[in-house]
């Protein structure tokens, strides 16, 4: 395109070069104006170190009225300069505006002086076609790169921020549940948790409600942790050498000590060797193992005792999610069609026989009592994020007992055991509401509660009877018949106690009176559970002891497993499912 | 993202000097609203200067006129009413009052964000052309713009989109007005441009030196909707007043490449594989929205970072930051609030929620978009005369000066 100059050309010179000019200085005042706004950000005149210097002084002189004029002295000019830069900004800033419109100014003066003459175009770019092509292919590849790092951020954990968990409609309001006021004691079935302590408005779909609940095995000892199933038609007689009433036996992949829980048709328990931990879903009618998740790469291994393990802790689910921990510190949040939703890592936990504190949920709150040395706490998380909602240090020794939950008077709570005290937290909020010192030693027996009297035991130490009313008042305590594994289960007016070498003994819940003893010779990690109206006891020889939950020692039956075990038994409608050594076992109809 | 995320700090207030005088603080002064009449007046100048500027587009063609009318513009709307409201940033005002039923929008910044809609609608862009105090601040900075390589300006074009995208996601969950808070250029019209502000907004007034209206063609979310708009507008500024007589001088008169040139039909050909491709594309439309909604709904706690309560509640879930002493003034804040911190995450967990829905909706429009942006250039629409591109021209009328037929 040609200029012709309609003004004379001088003119048009000048506009050209002031513009050039003045250009040149909103340029430099640009350079100044960012030199100014980085000195300004450094700069931090309430910290300068010479005032800090002066004021430790002062903080040891304060009668030093010199040394007190220094300082405004010194205060005063860090001020000035700091507001001083300021107005330098400020100034600069009004005269960049000025040039700016100066060198706009000018330059439309000498376009309208010299305007443009349209002329033809050299060659003409209209390759409509190309351009149609150029265009399809840099959007394509436009488009591409954006999914892909959508996809990068979406699915690769490190460019995640805050976890990757679903979140369930609903699942909040568990969080700020009101303490209902009303005084409910448990007299009539002994158990933890009643329905009506929980306001019916705080249930929602984000975790399943006390009857789903009741109807499962959510836990290690079931619902709430406290050792009592609620099924019906639980079998009595089995025998896993010639296959009576085995419904089905599987392998378990890989090994592990924990317990196997129950939710609607389908078994949740883990397994690890140390170098893969893996959560497992097999199908409660066909024992088929539906899936299989891997939880993170161990780095490094914790260690361990051989009989606790990489993954002593048992799953928990809250209806709506499965966690899981691992001796690594390794927690995670599954969906149950076996989907990682979170992962977090505990740190290695500082435990000299391995972490095997089992997991429970209130609400969506999935709650991990991790009594390791130096640094014991118990911390809730959200069951759909992973997000840590609180977190209470405990002032404890290690433990390995696992968390209860129960209703103090309307109250939920939850209980945990370990040298020096029982005590018991808000699940909402992780507040310690009360603790009690009267256990001692290297806890591994979790607490038993009933009728607001909770229940502690640990060998080389004591069974406690802790009623909790305004104040914790212990009504009872014993020596003779102590554990150091199986947790006691109480049940209506009795409280019922196995040892680790085999003794089991039932208990008058309110007094301590003994009111029966049974000696098995048989070693004992089991922790009994109440089913039926009977108590089902397993050795570690994989015999049952079932017997009634009475005052009277009465069996039912000892059927056996063929199979050694050392963990719990979960209990579903007409099935009763062990973990053997090897195998998994489904004992039924 | 990055930018949003890191400047979600929070701005550190210097605190007043200590004195054991009596003295008394005085109290902070806060800018009292604008009068209601005068917020009507703002709108009686929006719909005088928006019709004035359709008069000289449609029936003057004069480009020195709404050059004229776009310095005042500038005035009234960038530095008199520094750069508030706007029709741009009202975007937001709208997306929040529509899914959030306790925000009541002012009917002054409806009107602000209905009007250029309405004249776009009749008028083609005529707000851009010379109301938007944004355009015309470029404008002025226009002095030496150039062609852009197709590829560079079909992948910049992407941007406003996600930007509307962006924007209306934050807006509607609460989170912030984006629009407002990375305003490149109310910093200048106010004279207290942040440090970052300063620098963005320099650096788009020196691109548009050789790039013209960069803002408005690449990053502009109102941008967006005025382009839909105006590729169905009633009456639309024509290059020519009457018959094009295909003289090729107007080919290089616009700075923001909007003119649709001839294809005739000897220029090339639709083969079968072109429009196989086309057919293709447009079916792979439905398959990309799913795709990209689903990877938008996946990072919506990435996405949910951005927002202050999420933010917060991060914060108090993190043992790192919640030691004493490295608390922020955010958690202090909280924590003498005497909220219950289950209380703050539970309502992070519902934003983190909307932010999954809209985490959908925004992935599902971008792939929605670049589709429809590769399947519209498979399309080929045959044409005789030079034609201002509808969606793309700002109606600035540089390019009647060009053409030689007057009348």
């Amino acid at each position: 395109m040609k200029k012709i100059s309609e003004k004379p050309a001088k003119y048009l010179k000048v506009l050209q070069n002031t513009a050039l000019i003045t250009g040149i200085f909103a340029v430099l005042l640009s350079v100044m104006i960012i030199i100014s706004f980085v000195q300004l950000k450094r700069s931090d005149p309430l910290n300068s170190k010479a005032l800090i210097i002066l004021n430790e002084r002062l903080s040891a002189n304060p009668a030093d009225t010199q040394l007190r004029n220094e300082i405004r002295e010194l205060d005063l000019m860090a001020r000035k300069a700091y507001f001083t830069s300021h107005w330098q900004v400020r100034t600069g800033g009004i005269l960049l505006f000025i040039s700016v419109l100066v060198v706009i100014a000018c330059y439309q003066a000498a376009g309208m002086m010299a305007p443009v003459i349209p002329s033809m175009p050299s060659s003409s770019g209209n390759d409509f076609f190309r351009i149609k092509g150029k265009k399809r292919f840099s959007v394509a590849i436009a488009g591409g790169l954006i999914i892909l790092i959508a996809a990068t951020m979406a699915f690769m954990p490190a460019f995640r921020l805050g976890g990757n968990g679903n979140v369930d409609q609903g699942k909040t309001t568990g969080l700020t549940t009101p303490a209902t006021p009303t005084d409910t004691v448990l007299a009539t079935t002994g158990t933890a948790m009643d329905t009506t302590a929980i306001p019916a408005d705080t249930i929602s779909s984000g975790y399943a409600d006390i009857s789903e609940l009741k109807q499962n095995f959510p836990a290690f000892r079931g619902y709430a942790g406290n050792g009592i199933s609620f099924q019906k038609n639980v079998p009595v007689k089995w025998n896993g050498k010639t296959g009576q009433n085995v419904l089905w036996k599987k392998k378990v992949p890989l090994p592990g000590y924990n317990s196997p829980v129950i939710w609607n048709d389908k078994i949740y328990l883990t397994g690890s060797d140390g170098k893969r931990n893996e959560v497992y879903c097999f199908d409660l009618n066909s024992g088929k193992i539906e899936w299989t998740t891997k939880i993170g790469s161990p780095q490094s291994l914790p260690k361990v005792n051989k009989e606790t393990g990489y993954c002593a802790p048992t799953v928990t689910t809250d209806g709506r999610r499965i966690y899981a921990i691992f001796a690594n510190g390794d927690l995670a949040g599954l969906d149950l069609s076996g989907r990682i939703l979170w992962t977090k890592s505990m740190g290695m936990p500082n435990n000299h026989y391995g972490h095997s504190s089992s997991l429970i949920a209130w609400h969506d709150i999935l709650i991990v009592q991790y009594d390791q040395s130096g640094n014991a706490f118990v911390a809730g998380f959200s069951g759909s994020t992973g997000r840590e909602i609180w977190r209470t240090s405990r002032n404890v020794k290690v433990s390995w007992a696992s968390p209860i939950l129960i209703t103090n008077k309307g109250r939920n709570e939850v209980v945990l055991a370990a040298e020096p005290f029982v005590a018991g937290y808000d699940p909402a909020t992780g507040k310690e509401l009360w603790k009690a010192d009267c256990i001692g030693g290297e806890v591994g027996p979790s607490p038993a509660f009933a009728n607001g009297v909770i229940f502690t035991i640990n060998e080389y130490s004591k069974l406690t009877a802790v009623e909790l009313s305004e104040k914790t008042v212990q009504l009872w305590e014993d020596s003779e018949y102590l554990s150091d594994v199986p947790s006691p289960v109480a049940f209506d007016k009795y409280l019922f106690v196995t040892t680790s070498y085999g003794t089991m003994v039932c208990y008058d819940a309110a007094s301590g009176n003994k009111m029966w003893t049974e000696e098995t010779g048989q070693s004992m990690y089991a922790s009994p559970v109440y089913a039926g109206g009977n108590i089902y006891q397993l050795d570690q020889k994989g015999v049952m002891h079932i017997f009634k939950a009475s005052g009277t020692y009465s069996v039912v039956s000892e059927p056996e497993l063929g199979e050694g075990s050392f963990c719990t038994p979960a209990f579903a409608n007409g099935k009763i499912i062990i973990r053997g050594d090897d195998h998994l076992f489904c004992i039924g109809k | 993202m990055m930018m949003i995320m890191s400047a979600s700090s929070a701005v550190q207030r210097f605190p007043m000097p200590e004195f054991e005088t009596n003295y008394s603080h005085p109290d902070t002064l806060l800018p009292s609203p604008r009068s209601e009449i005068m917020l009507w007046v703002d709108v009686a100048v929006l719909v005088i200067a928006l019709s004035l500027v359709s008069w000289m587009v449609i029936k003057k063609r004069s480009r020195r006129m709404i050059f004229y009318t776009s310095l005042f513009s500038l005035a009234y709307f960038g530095f008199y009413r520094e750069g508030c409201v706007c029709s741009i940033g009202a975007i937001q005002n709208v997306a929040l009052a529509i899914v959030h039923p306790g925000y009541v929008i002012p009917v002054t910044a409806l009107l602000f964000f209905l009007l250029p809609l309405f004249f776009t609608l009749f008028f083609g862009r005529t707000f851009c052309a010379g109301v938007c105090p944004f355009g015309a601040l470029q404008d002025l900075v226009s002095f030496s713009p150039q062609k852009m390589g197709t590829a560079l300006k079909s992948i910049l074009g992407l941007l406003p989109y996600l930007y509307l995208a962006f924007a209306v996601l934050f807006a509607y969950t609460g989170t912030d007005f984006i629009i407002c808070r990375y305003d490149p250029f109310v910093g200048f019209f106010r004279f207290n441009a942040s440090f970052g502000m300063f620098i963005f907004g320099g650096i788009i007034l020196l691109s548009g030196v050789f790039i013209a209206r960069p803002y408005c063609r690449f990053l502009c979310p109102y941008g967006v909707i005025l382009n839909l708009f105006s590729r169905i507008s009633f009456r639309h500024i024509a290059i020519t007043p009457s018959k094009c007589i295909d003289c090729r001088l107007c080919e290089d008169s616009c700075p923001y490449e909007a003119i649709n040139f001839p294809v005739h039909a000897k220029t090339g050909t639709v083969n079968g594989k072109v429009r196989k491709k086309f057919i293709v594309s447009v079916i792979v439309i439905p398959a990309l929205v799913v795709i990209t909604g689903f990877l938008g709904s996946r990072l919506n706690e990435t996405f949910a970072t951005v927002n202050p309560r999420v933010a917060l509640a991060n914060d108090i879930s993190n043992p790192e930051i919640m030691k004493p002493g490295s608390e922020t003034r955010a958690i202090k804040a909280f924590r003498s609030s005497g909220r219950p911190a289950s209380e703050i995450i539970a309502e992070a967990d519902a934003i983190t929620d909307k932010f999954r829905t809209g985490g959908w909706l925004l992935g599902g429009f971008i792939g929605l978009v670049t589709g429809l942006t590769i399947s519209s250039a498979f399309s080929v629409r045959y044409r005789k005369e030079y034609t201002p591109d509808k969606g793309e021209c700002f109606s600035c009328a540089r390019c009647t000066d060009y053409c030689p037929v007057k009348s």
